[in-house]
């Protein structure tokens, strides 16, 4: 009786221990959420734009929407909580960590909050990232980092789009910490290190 | 006497030398000022050569300028004379609207901006020979009378060649066009004069006209046109202007939007190729050298190694046409369902980072046709990229429950070098 326990109780183990390493290769990557439920997220993530009076703002912010849910803007810069992106914190930044040969970024804050999103910045100097990277204390974020050069390729009437969405988002109080320059590659093979899956902001972000 | 005469002499000679080397010396000090503050804001797009040919350079169009060929666009002087200093300084004062080059007159100083064009000006040998200046005349006001010779003019000097009968440029005309490097470049607007790139005055136009645009298959019209039939001509090009979408209303909103709609239905490779210029398509899918430049020739062709830390090597895909290594043997409804679920032809399943396809999978159809559409007219380049490999089994495992189950780790790219069959880092 003793040895059927005993064996029995081994058996439930290796189970339990093949059970569990079956779940660890199956769960899907980054999150335990499965890929397929990704896009109808992202599909719903984008706030409408039904609740702005100016027909003609709606019109343009519409456009911006469908820019800005398409581009993939929310790989980045959305907060990211244990299960992925924390899609009520739509674009309020600190989504990843980027590390170049010159210098450390993290993913900013693009809701139009007052002191730590756009709400900071005027247009001209949003659609100057946009277009260039280039922000107004001069430095100019890699394209490797935030993939600009691609977005100067937007007609400045879709940019305009962009910039009139982003000011209709939810405003989140989140702060983002600035760039660091220097060398901050430790891996000596790469060119670059993306971090992702984790909030990197220095406050905890709140819907305004 | 005399005396008095020695001491005047020697105090003039002292304030002669005294300004010669203060001037020397301005000189001597412009040059490395002017590097400094080009290390600082250029070289991302022109390189610390200056050759144009920084990183983010090779997904501009048109591309950043190439300061050691000393050809300028946007100059007050004749064919084939280097610009004035003016001529630059206002380039960089304002930007040259329509592309990637920012104005920064908010972000530096005129001093630092003088500077930086003293920097640029040394790193080409044709600024030794002075600038030759055109003498640009009072101009003729624009009237309905010169804008109808100038709509003559137009047709006669064949710009609809490049510029479309309607003024829409690279939107009008199918050719594609390219610069001194075998650049693309996109034919002006001339419908958005806010894309001009040297402003839309009927004096900036009519500089364009006069001068042409080094290294652009924009010719000066000096030979070709009289003093005012150019005037004309630039008055003209102005009144062709649009209104910009920030200035209309709802309803020229709705036409507007709807005749880019019909547009990108009647030509949706036009719309694709928009499509993968702007959503980044380009910048994982071209392998690249260890200054994060693209290959020469290697524009989507593939192989970037992105290195998932703790899931394994995913290459990014040749999307050229080819047929062996690129898409050239995938069905549109494969390239479909690799854009918006990551999942390839044999039924890999990517991750979903780097390549954002959760975000790509709310595009219209129409949309994903057009992206298929331009990606078949890709031209083929041969890169065999090697299909994705996960990492040492226990490796992955302990990295996932380290990740997933203790939420200490998060996950990490990093962007080893190139993985294709034909090089790269």
């Amino acid at each position: 009786m003793k040895t059927f326990l005993k064996w029995a109780g081994g058996v439930v183990v290796v189970l339990a221990t093949c059970g569990f390493l079956a779940f660890l290769y199956f769960i899907p990557p980054f999150f335990t959420r499965p890929p397929e439920a990704f896009g109808k997220l992202m599909a719903d993530a984008a706030p409408a734009v039904t609740d702005i009076a100016d027909p003609a703002e709606r019109a343009i912010a519409d456009r911006g929407r469908y820019i800005v849910m398409t581009s993939g803007c929310n790989g980045c810069h959305s907060v990211v909580g244990s299960q992925g992106p924390d899609l009520s914190l739509y674009l309020g930044g600190g989504g990843l960590k980027i590390q170049t040969p010159n210098a450390t970024f993290v993913s900013r804050n693009l809701t139009p909050d007052k002191e730590t999103g756009l709400g900071r910045r005027t247009d001209d100097e949003v659609k100057r990232v946009l277009r260039s990277g280039t922000f107004s204390d001069g430095h100019v974020v890699e394209g490797t980092a935030m993939p600009w050069p691609a977005f100067s390729n937007w007609t400045e009437e879709d940019r305009h789009a962009v910039v009139v969405y982003l000011r209709h988002l939810k405003p989140i109080h989140h702060v983002t910490p600035e760039p660091v320059k220097g060398r901050a590659i430790t891996i000596p093979s790469a060119i670059e290190q993306d971090y992702g899956g984790k909030d990197y902001g220095t406050s905890k972000a709140e819907r305004r | 006497m005399n005396r008095g005469l020695r001491y005047v002499c020697v105090a003039a000679a002292t304030v002669l030398v005294a300004v010669v080397f203060r001037q020397m010396s301005a000189r001597l000090d412009a040059q490395p000022r002017g590097k400094n503050v080009y290390d600082a804001h250029c070289v991302e797009c022109h390189g610390e050569s200056g050759r144009g040919d920084g990183a983010s350079s090779a997904y501009l169009v048109p591309r950043a300028r190439d300061f050691t060929s000393g050809k300028y666009k946007i100059r007050s002087t004749e064919t084939g004379s280097v610009p004035t200093d003016e001529d630059l300084m206002q380039s960089v004062r304002q930007g040259l609207y329509g592309t990637a080059m920012p104005g920064w007159s908010r972000i530096l100083s005129d001093a630092e901006i003088a500077d930086v064009v003293a920097y640029i000006k040394g790193l080409s040998p044709q600024f030794q020979t002075p600038p030759r200046p055109v003498t640009v005349g009072g101009g003729v006001p624009s009237s309905p009378d010169s804008i109808a010779r100038g709509q003559q003019a137009y047709e006669k000097l064949q710009c609809g060649k490049c510029h479309g009968s309607d003024g829409r440029g690279t939107g009008a005309v199918a050719t594609t066009f390219e610069d001194d490097w075998k650049q693309p470049l996109r034919s002006a607007d001339l419908t958005e004069p806010w894309t001009f790139h040297g402003g839309a005055t009927a004096r900036d136009v009519y500089l364009r006209f006069r001068t042409g645009m080094a290294g652009t298959p924009m010719p000066s019209f000096a030979d070709a046109a009289s003093e005012s039939e150019m005037w004309d001509l630039s008055n003209y090009v102005v009144s062709l202007a649009r209104k910009p979408v920030w200035s209309m209303n709802a309803d020229e909103i709705k036409a507007l939007y709807g005749a880019q709609a019909a547009d990108a239905k009647a030509n949706p490779v036009k719309r694709g190729a928009y499509l993968v210029e702007t959503l980044g398509c380009v910048a994982c899918h071209s392998p690249v050298d260890d200054k994060k430049r693209m290959l020469p020739g290697m524009r989507l062709a593939g192989g970037v190694l992105m290195r998932i830390v703790p899931f394994g090597d995913y290459p990014t895909g040749n999307l050229t046409s080819d047929q062996s290594t690129g898409l050239g043997g995938w069905s549109d409804e494969e390239i479909k369902r690799a854009i918006t679920r990551g999942i390839l032809r044999d039924g890999t399943r990517l991750l979903p980072y780097p390549m954002d396809y959760p975000s790509y999978s709310t595009m219209t159809p129409e949309d994903l046709n057009a992206i298929v559409a331009y990606l078949r007219t890709v031209p083929p380049i041969s890169n065999r990229v090697p299909p994705p490999r996960r990492a040492f089994l226990p490796f992955y495992l302990w990295g996932k429950f380290k990740m997933l189950i203790l939420g200490q780790d998060p996950p990490m790219v990093f962007f080893p070098g190139n993985a294709g069959a034909t090089g790269g880092r």
